[in-house]
Formats: C-alpha cells, structure tokens, sequence
C-alpha cells in the first residue's frame, strides 16, 4: 500500500456555513499503479491531488502515505517525506523563469541534497533520456508549450519518486503534445512509477487502470 | 545551492534593470549618506584621540558670578600657578602655563611670515607628545628658543637644517630654533599651534604680564595639566575647586570656584550655562547620526515596498520551489541572500559615492576627513553595516515571500491586492514623515539664520577693511598712518580699535558712577578706540558727541552704547562721571560725552553686551579699521593701501580682512548645518520619491486590466489618474499630520538655545506639506498617467 486516505474532509469557512471542499473522502492506492481523477470544474480534483501531494491539508480524517501517518506530521517533516516520494506535473508547467532547463532539473536535487557529481550525472542522464540535450542552456520562455511540459515531467522524475502527482498535464497542451506526454506517462507507469493524473478528457483518462469521479467534493 | 540562489538573484537583477536601478541607486545614496555621515562622527568622535596622554589632560576652567549670572571659561590668573604647584604637585606630571593662540610674525633672512602659536611652560611639549623631527622635545629650557611646525620649518627654511638657526619675532627679538615637530592634525584643538616660545620669555615682554604674577583679578592666562598616575580627574577637580576664593579675599565676591575641564570635553560638551556643562556640537553628533540613521531607513523602506510590491512576480516561483520540496527557511535563506547581493552592490556603489562626494563635503564641514583605506576597523564596520542592512531590508520581504501558500500561488488565485496591505503603508507613512520633517526642520534653519543675519548691527559693515597691527611697529604710528592713508584718497576715513570689530576681546568691573546701586557688580565690554572710530564705521550717536581732537578733555572721555545706558540706569548719561573704584591707585575719572548705538560685535544670537568705548590715549590698538573710498574699486583701494602699508612697515606682511566677511563668519556654524541638512533632506526626498516612483510603476502594472476595463467603461485619463493618486496623496497628508507636531516639537527646543531667534510661523509649516504634496504628485503621476493613456485594448488582449 503506497498511500491511503480514510474518511477525509476539508472545508472553508464561509459567512455562516462552512463550505466542503471534500466529503469524506475514502482511497487507497497501491504501488504502480496509474489513477485517473475526473469530475467538472469544481467538483474537488485538484484539491485533492494536492492534499495527496501534501501541499494542502485536510480538516478531518486520516492519511496514512508509506506508513507515515501524514496528519500528525510536522511541516518540515512532510516536506522531507514529499520531497523524497512526489513529484508534480503542473498545467501551467511552472518552471523557474530564471532557470536555464539544465538548472530547472537540477534544483530538486539541490533540495535534497545530492552532491554535486551525482547532481550532474542525473541531469545528464534526464537530459538524455527526454532528448533535450541540445535545449539544456535555454531558458522556460524559449520552448514550445510540449517542450516545456517535457521539461516539467523531467523535473518531477529527477528525483526517483514513487509517485507523480499531475494536474492536467496536457491541458496548455495541442493534441499531439499531449499524446505524447500522455505515452510517456504510461511508460513510467510501466517502468514502476505510480501516477494520480487529473483530468478533464475521457481520452487521457483512459490511459489510468483506474478512474475516481468525483462530485462536488464526494467520490462517485 | 547558494550558487543557484545568486544565479537567480543575479538574473532577477538583469531581466528588470528598471526596478534594479531604482531599488540599487536608492540604497547606494542611503548607504553613502550613512557612510560619510559615519566618517564624519568618527572625526568628531576621535577628536583630540591623536594625543596619547588623551585621557589625563585637562585644562583649568574657572566659574564665577557677576550679578547672579554665571559664566564659565579658561581664563586663569597667574598666581593659580605658584598655588596648584605649593599644594596639588603630587597630583600632576606636568602643570603648564600658556598664553593665547596668536598670530605673530616669523622672519629668516628675507622670509617674514605671520603663523599662529604660543608661549607655554616647559613641560608642555612633553604633555602633548609632540612627534620631534629634529631637535630637541625639551626644546623650552633656553629662555630665547623656539620650536617650530614642521610646515612653518618648511616655509622659513626650505631644505636648510632649522635647527640652532634664529628666527626674528614681530621683527622685535631673536629665537633660535629648537625643535621641529611634525605638525598636530586637524582634528584637534592645538591644529593652529604652528610654534611654541617659552612661557619665560612671554612674561618679561610686558610690564602686565609681569604684574599679573601676583594679581588675582586678572584671568588673562591658560592652564593645562596633566594628572599624575595615580590621581583621578573627579577627585582631583573638586580638590582645588575652592583655591582661589581660599587664597583671595578680594575676588571672593565673585565666587570663583575652579575645576579640571578634561581634554575628552573640549571638542564635543564645551558648552557652559550658569556654571553647568550643556553638551555643545555633541548635539550634532547626535542629530547627524540620527539623520543619517533615518537616511538608512528610508532607503531600507524602499527596498521592503519594492520587493513585496514584486511579490506577484517571485510568488510563482515561491510556489514552485515549495511543491519541489524546499523548505520555508530555505527561502527566507534564499531571499535574504538575494538582499545581501544587492546590498554589497549597493555598497560598493556607495563607496565610489562617497569617494566623490568626500572633497565636497570636506569643504561643506570644514573637515579633512579622508578615506580610510587602510583601516581595519572601517572595513570591519563596513561588513557589519551591509550585513545589519541586509538584514534590515531585507527579513521582512523574506518572511512576507516566503509564507506564501503554493497551492493559491500556482493556481493563480494569489493577489497581492491594490496597495498590499497595511504594512507597506505604514512604511511609505514613516517615509514621508521623516522626508517632511528633515524639510520643516531645514527651512527652519534657514529661516533662523537670514533672520539673524537681517538683524540690523549698528554700523555700516561694507567697505570696511580691517589690517591688524599687533606688532610693536605699530606703535605711535597711529597719526601719521591716518594721514597717509587719507592722503592716498584710497580711505576716507580710518581708526584703531583695541578689538575687531566683530569680538569683543577684552571686559572691564570696578566702576563706579553716581546713581550705582549698592552692591551691583558691573562689567563691560571694553575697547580702546581712535577718535575717529564712530565715524570711521558709520556708527549712530544717539546723544552726546562723538569723540573730537579739539577736545584735549577727551583722552579721559568715552562713549557708551544704548544697552549700557540702560544696563547703568542712567537716562541721561551725558556728563555723567566714571570712577575707578580701586581705593589705593585710582586711575582717573572718565566722562561719559555721547551714546552710541547698539553695535553686534559678538554673537549675532545674542543681546549686545553693555560696551565702554575709551579713548586710545596710548596707541595700544590692535587693528586698523579702514573705510575704503567708494569711488574706487576694491582691488583699486586694496592696492594703494598696500603700498602706503609696505612703504612704513617694509618687514611686515600686509594682511588685511573684509570685515562684512568676517561678521559673515559668525553664521559659519549655522550656515555650515544648514547646507549639510538640505543636502541630506534633498537627498532623503530623492530616495523616498524613488521609492514612490517604484512602488506606482508597480501598482499601475498591477491594475492594467482594471485599468483597461474601467478605461472601455467610459472612465477619462482623469479619472484613472485620480485613482491611482489618491491612495498615495492620502498617505502623504497622513505623513504631514505626524511629522508636523514632531518637527515644531524639535525644532522650537533647538531655537531655543539663542536669545535672538525667529517665532515659528505656520507658513513654514504649510509650505512643507504643500510642497511634498506637490513632490507626491509628480512621482506618481508620470505613471499613473502612463498607465491611464495606455490603450485597453492592448492591456485587455493579454489575458
């Protein structure tokens, strides 16, 4: 069992009532596998990738991730224990403006620590695996979209995780961009990767073994 | 990791080079005002510092009481000598008696030169630790030695060897050289101190001075001391407090009461008010660091506003790092590296600043500061203040960045708001308070000193020339020097006077006069004068005459001033009689024959002291006061008279002063802080309008949509630049408010150390707020308006 929700809910306070975000909330997800979360605008998707990726809290429940019990953690042990074990894909790529490619996928290894002769070794390794050797001293804003998603997914995959988190990955993206982004999610899939993708379209959520609706902050 | 901070940091410098500049430049003038300000209090501060017997020298200070009032000074009588040595020798090393700082020629061969100087006792140079060049530092013990500065060796011998060569003083007696040592620095109180003779030598040129050895009453002398090892200046001052009204019945009535005045005083707390210390320049010590500390400030504040008011700009990126699992001290660690960077940038261009403006500014303070290079403690200090900078730019943007939610920050739902927040307010508040006050205070300076130099002097100070006429050459010479001059038709009229005309260099008691009240102790400013003084000068006659040769009465005749017709309850002093109260030796009565009006020749601040003008009956007058013919040019008179002077007095140098230029210097003080403060208020407004300027630029970016979308819905240039301007008018307003009551507050206690000061007057007041209202609006504007002419569609496509 990689991670494991139980009876999760979070809210906001409005004026008088509070307002759910997410009710009661029951998940679990084994290592390798490849999740796909659905729903319209609002119905709680991303609120739950990110209390999956730790970036958010919960107001009630249990979560339990590699036996950790990430409700009663510290700020800074969740950072650490995110930070060795999630990497995210953005919609919007979100990589550092001021950051060469190269530098963009070095700077998780920086947060964790790496030395630097491994540092060098992985980014190369990832440079080439993802074929943008060449684009390795461009900066964000000189790439296409699907090559700065490329650049996004490099970046959440330096660091060995064991689980990428993705927030609509190929939305910002045209069709064949997205379908190969989408082909390269279900090869690290296959290589061991677990992903929890969120998604508007039918099509890339059939790439997941399994699909989680969701409805105004409840699972269907 | 922190090579990746820098990249960033360094980068984020680069892409916007607007923001940079301003953010950079404004730090780089704060830090420079704060530099040099810093370089001038350690000038002050290390005054005196060059001795190395700093801390056990202290001169003799006597108070004493005329008519309930208390004045406080150096002014010692010479039998204060035999007494401190009879009974507290154990407790000094050296006691050294001393004549007044003065001017006296110097002449080697062809070579005559006036230098300033003295005549001290031989332990003197000893307790100054005079650097020795060559000679000898007991160079005293001959009473016919001199010892010289080494500029004044340079000026009178060149590359000859001084030493055992003989110099001729005033032109009247021989000293051979002794010593030269190597001249004292200008920050401290002997820096004039060109020469020294023995104190010997002084007291048997004049018959005075000779009597003075056992005159109790005559406070013409200086003292200097230096404890012994084991004594403590406090118990050694209040041990011979009461020395002299001990030995002396005679001056007992003035209470004279005597205390060890320590060199560390001299400079800074040398201020006297009935007997008690004051302060003095230390207050400017304090109002400089002060300013130069808010300097710092506003400069800082500019940095904090500009770096949050970026915030939209590095949340993104906050965001990002956060979800890849950096840490929140890890970004406060990466923002205050970032401050860091700009900050020794900052400083480096603040050093080239300083470097520029320092020969300014050493004109501007009267100072030779220069930059310290070599000094460990300055750049140990320097690292300090970056980093205290760096901290004080530059935590509050760190915190304030780094606690931003990543979840809000990368979905976009994150605004920083319109003016974001109250605390950025608060600052430009603070800004705009200080920048108001630093004005008010500044124009209340200024107005304080054209009032006191608008005070009118009683006499007419144009074309006036003063030649002084210290040496023994001059005696006699009185008439037929008046003749030729007149003669010249370069003066049309002359006199002598035993004082400049702007000092007052000698004081007078022990009158009498009939109405007198029993028991009032009187005191006068005196001088000696020509009989053609009033004229010479333009001076009033109120009632009386003035002085007339035809008058052979006259050489025990004198004028009085208006203040001291009133000072002698006299409302008629014409013909009134003054008598010499001296029982045993009365010099003969004076008749008091005319008044004359009021004439500032001491402090411009201050009331005119009561003035007795006698007339000159033994030719002792120290200067020469020329009223040059107005037919003339200046260079014209100046040159004829200068001939006139060679041609009688062919071994002196003629020297001569514009005295409208030397009452001038009366405000140097004043005027000196005024330029200082409106350097420094231009300044500090320059870096809160930059910062101002940054912070619109950045509101404006911020509402280009609404901008756009208000600009489609109908609204004028106007309008949006109404909305823009009014949040910052409404601070700045906010600033008045405060700075207001705070600058009277200040302001009205420092005018109140003068007697004759200007009222506050609420137009000052006004003046500033409409006048930072008017800078408000400038900065502001050039972008508000930028940002309302801009076309909406443009801004409304980028969405």
């Amino acid at each position: 069992m990689l991670l494991e929700l139980k009876n999760v809910f979070k809210w906001v306070q409005s004026s008088s009532n509070p307002v759910f975000l997410l009710k009661d909330i029951n998940l679990q997800v084994r290592e390798g596998e490849f999740i796909s979360i659905m729903g319209p605008s609002g119905s709680g998707k991303s609120t739950l990738l990110n209390v999956i990726g730790m970036l958010d809290g919960f107001n009630e429940g249990e979560y339990n991730f590699m036996h950790e019990s990430v409700h009663s953690l510290k700020e800074k042990q969740r950072a650490n224990l995110y930070k060795e074990y999630i990497g995210f894909v953005f919609q919007a790529y979100h990589l550092l403006d001021d950051l060469t490619v190269e530098e963009n996928l070095e700077m998780p290894l920086l947060y964790k620590k790496v030395k630097s002769g491994e540092r060098k070794a992985r980014v190369a390794d990832m440079l080439d695996r993802f074929r943008i050797v060449g684009k390795k001293d461009l900066f964000p804003a000189q790439l296409s979209g699907g090559q700065q998603q490329l650049v996004g997914v490099a970046r959440a995959l330096i660091g060995n995780p064991k689980l990428i988190l993705a927030d609509e990955p190929t939305g910002n993206l045209n069709s064949k961009q997205g379908e190969e982004i989408m082909d390269l999610f279900k090869q690290l899939n296959e290589e061991g990767v677990t992903i929890i993708q969120v998604t508007h379209s039918e099509k890339n959520a059939a790439y997941g073994q399994r699909i989680i609706n969701l409805l105004d902050g409840r699972m269907v | 990791m922190i090579k990746n901070y820098f990249k960033i940091a360094w980068r984020n410098i680069l892409r916007s080079k607007g923001y940079s500049a301003i953010n950079i430049g404004g730090l780089a003038l704060g830090m420079a005002v704060t530099l040099i300000i810093g370089l001038w209090l350690q000038d002050e501060l290390s005054y005196n510092k060059h001795f190395t017997n700093y801390n056990e020298i202290a001169q003799v200070f006597q108070s004493q009481t005329f008519n309930g009032q208390t004045s406080t000074g150096p002014a010692i009588p010479r039998p204060l000598e035999r007494a401190f040595r009879d009974r507290y020798g154990d407790k000094f090393k050296h006691i050294v008696m001393s004549s007044w700082q003065n001017s006296e020629y110097l002449k080697y061969k062809d070579i005559n030169i006036a230098r300033e100087g003295n005549f001290m006792q031989r332990g003197g140079p000893e307790m100054l630790g005079l650097d020795i060049i060559a000679g000898e530092l007991d160079g005293l013990r001959e009473i016919n030695s001199i010892m010289i500065s080494a500029s004044t060796a340079n000026a009178l011998f060149g590359t000859e060897d001084p030493i055992g060569k003989v110099l001729k003083v005033n032109n009247e007696y021989n000293m051979m050289v002794t010593a030269v040592y190597k001249d004292l620095p200008f920050n401290t109180n002997f820096h004039g101190l060109t020469y020294i003779q023995p104190w010997e030598h002084y007291i048997t040129t004049e018959e005075w001075l000779k009597e003075a050895e056992t005159n109790w009453g005559n406070n013409s002398f200086q003292m200097f001391v230096q404890l012994a090892d084991n004594s403590n200046m406090e118990s050694v001052s209040s041990a011979i407090q009461y020395v002299k009204k001990d030995l002396n019945e005679d001056t007992r009535e003035f209470n004279p009461l005597l205390f060890l005045f320590p060199m560390k005083d001299w400079h800074l707390r040398s201020n006297f008010e009935n007997g008690k210390q004051t302060g003095g320049r230390i207050q400017y010590v304090w109002l400089f660091g002060i300013i130069g500390l808010f300097v710092l400030l506003l400069a800082c504040i500019n940095f904090m506003n500009l770096s949050t008011a970026r915030s939209e700009k590095r949340s993104k990126e906050v965001g990002i790092r956060k979800s890849i699992g950096s840490q929140r001290n890890q970004l406060i660690n990466q923002f205050l590296g970032e401050s860091f960077l700009v900050v020794v940038i900052a400083y480096v261009l603040a050093i080239l600043l300083v470097l520029l403006a320092l020969n300014s500014f050493n004109d501007l303070s009267l100072k030779q500061i220069r930059f310290p290079w070599t000094s460990l403690t300055f750049w140990a200090s320097s690292l300090i203040f970056v980093i205290i900078t760096s901290l004080l730019a530059g935590s509050y943007p760190a915190l304030y960045l780094s606690s931003f939610n990543p979840v809000e920050v990368l979905k976009g739902t994150f605004k920083a708001g319109k003016l974001a927040g109250l605390p950025r307010k608060v600052m430009v508040v603070i800004q705009f308070t200080v920048s108001v006050a630093f004005i008010i205070g500044t124009l209340i300076v200024l107005q304080q000193i054209q009032f006191a130099k608008n005070r009118p002097i009683g006499y007419d100070k144009e074309g006036l020339v003063q030649i002084p006429t210290l040496s023994q050459d001059f005696i006699g010479k009185y008439d037929l020097m008046r003749m030729e001059f007149l003669n010249s038709n370069a003066v049309i009229e002359m006199s002598s006077s035993s004082s400049p005309t702007t000092n007052v260099w000698s004081n007078r008691s022990g009158y009498t006069w009939e109405s007198k009240p029993e028991g009032f102790q009187d005191d006068f400013a005196w001088i000696d004068v020509a009989p053609e003084f009033a004229k010479s000068l333009n001076l009033k006659i109120l009632a009386g005459r003035d002085f007339s040769r035809d008058f052979s009465t006259d050489s025990t005749a004198v004028l009085i001033n208006e203040t001291a017709a009133k000072y002698m309850g006299l409302s008629n002093p014409v013909g009134v009689q003054l008598k010499d109260s001296d029982e045993e030796d009365p010099d003969p009565p004076l008749t008091i024959i005319g008044v004359v009006e009021d004439m500032v020749m001491q402090s411009p601040y201050d009331p005119v002291k009561q003035a007795i003008y006698a007339f000159d009956g033994y030719g002792e007058s120290s200067y020469y006061n020329l009223r040059l013919n107005p037919g003339n040019s200046a260079s014209e008179n100046l040159e004829i008279v200068e001939n006139v002077f060679k041609k009688h007095f062919p071994d002196l140098p003629f020297e001569y002063q514009f005295v409208d230029q030397e009452y001038e210097r009366k405000f140097r003080s004043e005027v000196r802080i005024a330029r200082l403060a409106s350097i420094f208020t231009a300044l500090a407004i320059l870096i809160s309008c930059l910062g101002l300027f940054g912070l619109t630029s950045f509101v404006a970016e911020q509402r280009t949509k609404e901008i756009g979308v208000r600009k489609v819905l109908g609204a004028s240039v106007f309008n949006v630049w109404k909305m823009l301007s009014k949040d910052f008018i409404g601070l700045v307003i906010l600033s008045c408010i405060i700075a207001i009551p705070i600058s009277y507050y200040l302001m009205n206690g420092w005018l109140e150390s003068y007697t004759y000061s200007v009222s506050l007057s609420w137009w000052i007041f006004a003046l500033a707020i409409i006048g930072a209202i008017i800078i408000t609006l400038l900065t502001v504007s050039f972008q508000a308006l930028k940002a309302a002419k801009s076309n909406p569609v443009n801004s409304l496509r980028t969405e």
